[in-house]
């Protein structure tokens, strides 16, 4: 095998210039494919992230209050329970934070539009005002302004709405009740994605007054972790110890159901339910933005496509080659058949100068890619701009999980030695006297 | 016994629709330990005859025999197999693995399958090879380094290193000054007489052809001559 190894790696070096091409054009492949794969694992935690920051949890709580044939009521009037189940479970978290939120109309000059309002604790939640980039006004004022609305400016333009405008804003009140409420533009934010498009913040008491909360009273109750990382395991445990002390919803999606996020299964089993006092549903932040999981998902398919077709190229040209080099050395096949080497043998010589070949091509993509990701990665691009949800500090980011590195491997594994199989048949199959081109 | 029998072998080819009938039935004995010259003009059918008692070429009928085993119905596994352990090759073009030092080419025959040489005496058996054909200080060039002759030399060495029973060399000296080919086979008829391998080789140099103990001459694919040094008859399989 050794001397298999030798020859299979000496032939690579006999026509240089035209080796290198091909490892170049594989690395170019990986490179691409790498990158692609890199940034998008990385964006869907760097959102994750980044709206964890903001809304101040990884693991949230909403309380649903029911009595008898009465509507529901989502409030949480007291969370001494569900901070003793916190503490039971044994979760290691940073902190816990509670927050609430509703759907609106908004109306200014005769304009409209719909938007979710979250009541924040500004003042008191410093990695919201470090994460929520502003475009327009200042933190200062926000705080100032009881009634004060960040709205993002995709909003702005729909209402066509300036810093300092007052707009009315139609909510239905925990109890079912329609109500209006004024705000103050005092912020406008960048957007980059979905979510944040339909997402406005203001302060936690000023919104709790309209939906009809008292004081002290909220909505959702935030548990922040050390990692976004831990969030499915410490749900689940959390979700375990917390069926002991409080009536929870069923986390399980529907078994009939038909292919939704988990977080909208959850909402939609859960609307059917009945039960008397509070019940409390769980969520995650993964669950909430279930729909970038699915981005995430969408662009990764991008990219092994995008990694087949790119190679599905290359190999034509990988083909073509190696059919050039079986003619080139078809003396030399011969003489190894005549010598003694078997059909199994020469192809085996192929395949190996393939593997060699897409090894070099992968080892050299990789590196590349880790430099053009170390380049990128290195630029800061601030947080004050469109792609702010999108970037880690100011910074793109890139997250290379070991099973993309092994997909990579394997695809470009595969296609370079199918690539390589025909030629290698081929020259496997020359008869002796043929290949030594002595029988006519 | 012989070591080689030919008999009634024929090989048609097609030159596209044309049937050319390059050995018209050839029946003849090659002995163990022959030095044996295959001449003739070009076109004769020499280096057909070579292709088939080397098994890298199979008669159309007739039957080749090799180590007393016909080898019409062997599979192509099982020619190969013969091949590496009954049969070595010289040829014209010396066709050296390029990529391979003179050892290494030296070597190659050892490390595809079985031999008769045992692991622990390979080293020594490659460094004797490489002396008795005069190339130690060449030994870890490239075949691009070396003359003609030299490459040669090296050719010689790969065909005995599995100690084969047959070596055949198809117009070893076809691509050497008369001198180096001289030389070369000299070294061969050396060989032959120090480790009884039989040689076969093919030219249509009348003074090489008269080194040889055994010449069988050819003509438009056919024998015209067959006879060993000394004896007055034609030579018969014994």
């Amino acid at each position: 095998m050794k001397t298999h190894v030798t020859i299979a790696l000496r032939n690579l070096t006999r026509q240089k210039k035209r080796t290198a091409l091909l490892a170049i054009a594989i690395a170019f492949s990986v490179m691409i494919v790498t990158v692609i794969y890199g940034l998008t694992s990385a964006i869907s935690v760097n959102i994750a992230e980044n709206f964890s920051d903001i809304l101040g949890g990884h693991i949230f709580i909403t309380g649903s209050e029911k009595h008898g044939t009465s509507k529901e009521i989502s409030r949480i009037s007291n969370d001494q329970a569900l901070r003793d189940a916190l503490k039971a479970s044994g979760i290691n978290y940073s902190y816990v934070s509670s927050y609430s939120s509703t759907f609106a109309t908004i109306i200014f000059e005769g304009k409209t539009t719909s938007l979710l309002i979250n009541g924040i604790n500004i003042k008191e939640n410093e990695n919201f005002r470090k994460r929520l980039s502003l475009k327009k006004g200042d933190w200062e004022s926000i705080l100032t302004t009881p009634n004060a609305l960040i709205v993002p400016e995709k909003v702005a333009q729909t209402l066509n709405v300036e810093i300092g405008d007052v707009v009315i804003a139609k909510i239905e009140t925990v109890y079912g009740q329609n109500n209006v409420g004024e705000f103050r533009i005092a912020g406008i934010n960048y957007n980059a994605d979905l979510v944040s498009q339909l997402s406005s913040y203001t302060h936690t008491a000023h919104l709790n007054e309209i939906l009809g909360l008292l004081p002290g009273e909220y909505q959702t109750f935030a548990v922040r972790l050390p990692s976004l990382k831990e969030t499915d395991a410490a749900a689940m445990k959390y979700y375990d110890v917390l069926k002991n002390y409080v009536q929870v919803f069923d986390r399980k999606t529907e078994a009939n159901g038909a292919p939704m996020t988990g977080f909208q299964a959850l909402l939609r089993s859960q609307k059917k339910e009945s039960w008397e006092g509070v019940k409390y549903r769980l969520f995650t932040i993964n669950e909430q933005l279930a729909q970038i999981q699915q981005f995430v998902s969408a662009a990764d398919t991008i990219g092994t496509t995008v990694l087949i077709i790119l190679f599905l190229i290359t190999m034509v040209g990988i083909n073509n080659t190696f059919r050039m080099i079986m003619y080139e050395r078809i003396k030399e096949i011969g003489t190894m058949r005549a010598i003694g080497y078997q059909q199994k043998d020469v192809k085996r010589l192929f395949l190996l100068e393939a593997f060699f070949l897409g090894m070099i091509g992968m080892l050299a993509g990789f590196l590349l890619a880790g430099i053009l990701m170390a380049i990128v990665s290195s630029i800061n691009f601030g947080m004050e701009n469109e792609f702010f949800i999108l970037l880690r500090n100011g910074h793109i980011t890139f997250n290379l999980q070991f099973a993309k590195i092994a997909t990579i491997f394997i695809i470009v594994s595969i296609l370079t030695l199918l690539a390589v199989s025909l030629p290698a048949r081929k020259a496997a199959k020359l008869s002796p006297a043929q290949a030594l081109g002595t029988e006519k | 016994m012989p070591i080689i029998s030919l008999e009634n072998v024929k090989k048609t080819y097609y030159l596209g629709k044309v049937e050319v009938e390059a050995v018209k039935g050839v029946s003849f004995c090659i002995e163990k330990g022959d030095f044996i010259s295959i001449a003739g003009p070009s076109g004769s059918g020499k280096t057909t005859i070579l292709n088939m008692i080397g098994l890298i070429d199979k008669p159309t009928s007739g039957e080749v025999i090799i180590d007393d085993k016909p080898t019409s119905k062997l599979s192509d596994r099982e020619l190969t197999k013969m091949r590496h352990q009954v049969l070595g090759f010289i040829f014209q073009s010396f066709n050296l693995i390029p990529v391979l030092n003179v050892w290494e080419n030296i070597e190659f025959p050892l490390l595809i399958g079985e031999t008769r040489i045992a692991p622990q005496e390979k080293k020594e058996w490659i460094d004797h090879l490489i002396e008795e054909v005069g190339l130690t200080e060449w030994k870890k060039h490239k075949p691009n380094e070396l003359s003609g002759g030299q490459r040669q030399r090296v050719a010689i060495a790969r065909a005995l290193v599995t100690r084969p029973y047959i070596v055949l060399a198809d117009e070893p000296t076809a691509n050497l000054d008369s001198k180096t080919g001289e030389q070369i086979i000299e070294l061969m008829k050396k060989i032959n007489s120090e480790l009884d391998t039989t040689f076969i080789f093919s030219t249509h140099d009348a003074k090489i052809v008269s080194i040889a103990d055994h010449i069988i001459r050819l003509k438009d694919g056919e024998v015209i001559e067959n006879v060993r040094k000394g004896e007055p008859q034609p030579a018969e399989c014994r």
